[in-house]
């Protein structure tokens, strides 16, 4: 289990994270969510120990992060970076050694991943001829190639086209299937929405909400209600408290309704709400 | 800091390195430089080699005994008689590069030197030459009796100086500077494949990558230690093929004379002592530079800012380069014993200095001892630098800005 007790960290005169507070369960996916500059990537950054919190503390399994606890985690960073000279074994192969794998689980690995990821006949070249995507499949290949216990994905989906984007969206299931603790930045909120179990919504360095869909939905003031009637469907929003059926009642006693709907709040409603005015 | 992440770091850059297409045309154009200052002087010569065969005329009285004098310094050709006529004919039909035409006069000689290149034959030497016969003339006596006369022993000792005579000195001095040249070259070329290491990592935007898997100390020490062997690697190779093209068994004359220094006195001169020093002195300068280089190239977010930023590092190095070589010539000046326990000047100078003097012990270890220190120094800032810079990204960071963020 990932603890992430109450971290901040500062750059200078710049508060890049306040306070920022949640836990992830072996084996769960976790959406981390917030505008550009909220503090994502920083968090992300504390929980894989390339940066030190400046209070607070990143617990693994109750023990603080340390350079072997490191060796378990996997990272695909925003801006994701490769070997252009590097034949693509040799990359994926690196970084496995660089988590602690050797020869001959190393191997058998690399190819797994090269087969997995439909690039066997890019195998010995140099990855910068490969395209745009294929690369990003490298890079995916890197960040997992070590089965970790924990994958840290920041913007995993940026960047992919539809069909990538679906090949990657199949490995995090198949990651998720074996056992592997996701963490997920992403602003594509359907994605989030089917992938995650659990949610973090962090805004100007400070949590703004967190917990399962449903409990974040649990909290959300308002429900949309969609009216259908002789005229048409309308859209009203009434407090998240209202007791549906009574409301059913009335507009049944007063008016022939055709459609009565109380929409629950999507992740994407939640996030904007949480937000509020960080959303610029 | 991880043995086992180091390694792997270690084995994968120096492989990444020494396939690399830049090492591959350095240690080219190295192995044809080498080549080409051992066997140039030999090639100049034997192109110019017709420049000292020359004909002498005149009586046979004159030419005999000049003859016998001029060896040392010409090839003779032939003797005419008295009064050939000197014609571009007579000089290519023996292969003569001048005419010498000596006549008797009332005071001795007088010489005639036609030339097709008046430059090449030297009115000294000429001189220097034919003086026995000039007196011999005038005095009566025979070219052997004058020689015996005007020659006086001279007997040079040495007191407290490693050579036991000048063409000793001349030689270490002569080795030594290739190899403080060898330091200059390979420190500042194997920096720079550093630098350009870490910037391809920052600049590709692998390195936050990286520093999630490894410790951002390792991954620069790896690199580092990555580029210091490829440097000995690299000097192996250089000094095996300066030794091989340039250095001749020195069994016969002509060998001696075509090689630059014999493997005799090459190794006369590589003493474990020198070799010793080069190797430790040539380490602490490499790693002290690589640190630094790549601290700097952390901070870099386009490789085009590459040589604005560690460009003026590079001015240290340079005087340094100049400072081992003032300190051939005179290695125990107070101002030269100060800068050899200088960080950066250090591993050049007082290389220098060890190669052509008795350098105290003390002095070596001293020496040793502020690099160690200093080494460590700036290991531990570089490192800080790295870790910040490796993470910073936009526009390139104002050194007060770093120091800032290191310090928070």
């Amino acid at each position: 289990m990932l603890e992430v007790d109450h971290v901040h960290k500062e750059f200078g005169s710049v508060r890049a994270v306040r306070d920022v507070h949640f836990t992830i369960p072996d084996g769960t996916t976790f959406g981390l969510l917030g505008p550009n500059g909220a503090g994502k990537t920083t968090t992300m950054r504390m929980i894989l120990g390339i940066l030190t919190p400046d209070g607070g503390a990143v617990r693994w399994n109750g023990q603080p992060v340390h350079a072997n606890t490191r060796k378990h985690f996997g990272y695909l960073p925003e801006e994701r970076g490769i070997y252009g000279k590097m034949k693509v074994r040799d990359q994926i192969a690196y970084f496995g050694k660089l988590h602690g794998m050797r020869e001959p689980s190393l191997g058998q690995e690399v190819d797994r991943w090269i087969e997995r990821l439909g690039i066997t006949q890019y195998a010995d070249r140099p990855c910068a001829e490969l395209s745009k995507g294929n690369q990003q499949k490298v890079q995916v290949a890197c960040a997992a190639v070590h089965r970790p216990q924990l994958l840290v994905l920041d913007e995993p989906f940026s960047g992919l086209d539809p069909v990538n984007a679906d090949i990657l969206l199949a490995i995090l299931r198949e990651l998720q299937s074996n056992g592997t603790a996701l963490v997920l930045s992403s602003h594509q909120m359907w994605q989030l929405e089917d992938l995650c179990d659990r949610f973090c919504i962090i805004a100007d360095g400070e949590n703004r909400a967190s917990g399962t869909l449903e409990e974040l939905r649990s909290v959300f003031p308002t429900r949309v209600v969609r009216i259908g009637d002789t005229h048409g469907t309308s859209e009203i929003n009434v407090p998240a408290t209202t007791d549906f059926a009574a409301m059913l009642r009335e507009l049944v006693s007063t008016k022939p309704i055709t459609r009565f709907e109380a929409v629950e709040p999507s992740l994407h409603e939640i996030y904007l709400h949480a937000i509020g005015g960080s959303a610029a | 800091m991880n043995m086992t992440d180091l390694q792997t770091v270690f084995a994968a850059e120096f492989l990444r390195r020494i396939r690399s297409r830049a090492f591959v045309i350095g240690m080219a154009i190295g192995v044809v430089g080498i080549l080409t200052f051992t066997k140039l002087p030999a090639l100049i010569g034997n192109a110019f080699a017709g420049s000292s065969t020359i004909v002498l005329i005149g009586d046979e009285t004159l030419t005999s005994p000049a003859e016998a004098l001029l060896k040392s310094d010409y090839d003779i050709a032939a003797k005419l008689p008295a009064g050939t006529i000197v014609t571009q004919a007579v000089l290519r039909t023996n292969k003569a590069a001048a005419a010498l035409t000596l006549s008797k006069t009332r005071q001795g000689i007088t010489v005639a030197v036609d030339a097709r290149d008046p430059s090449a034959m030297r009115r000294a030497d000429i001189k220097r030459d034919l003086l026995p016969l000039q007196l011999s003339l005038a005095t009566g006596k025979t070219t052997a009796q004058v020689n015996a006369l005007t020659s006086i022993p001279i007997t040079i000792k040495t007191i407290g100086s490693k050579f036991s005579n000048s063409n000793q000195a001349q030689q270490v001095k002569g080795i030594a500077y290739m190899l403080i040249f060898f330091l200059y070259i390979l420190i500042l070329l194997n920096s720079q494949l550093v630098t350009s290491s870490v910037a391809e990592e920052k600049t590709s935007r692998i390195a936050e990558l990286l520093v999630a898997s490894v410790d951002p100390a390792t991954l620069l020490a790896g690199k580092i230690l990555a580029g210091t062997a490829i440097a000995v690697v690299q000097m192996l190779i250089w000094i095996a093929a300066g030794v091989l093209t340039g250095g001749s068994p020195g069994t016969s004359q002509t060998a001696d004379a075509n090689a630059m220094f014999s493997l005799s006195q090459i190794f006369d001169v590589l003493t474990p002592l020198v070799i010793v020093a080069f190797l430790a002195f040539f380490v602490l300068g490499m790693l002290q530079l690589c640190t630094i280089f790549a601290a700097l190239a952390s901070l870099i977010n386009r490789t085009e800012d590459l040589g604005s930023i560690t460009g003026p590092l590079t001015i240290p190095v340079v005087g340094a380069l100049f400072i081992a070589i003032a300190a051939l010539g005179s290695p125990g000046a107070p101002w030269i014993v100060t800068c050899s326990f200088v960080p950066i000047l250090s591993p050049f100078v007082m290389f220098a200095r060890i190669a052509v003097s008795n350098v105290p012990a003390w002095q070596v270890v001293l020496a040793l001892a502020i690099n160690l220190g200093a080494l460590y120094g700036i290991a531990l800032f570089a490192g800080k630098v790295y870790r910040v810079g490796m993470l910073l990204y936009g526009r390139t960071p104002k050194l007060s800005q770093v120091w800032n963020v290191i310090r928070s």
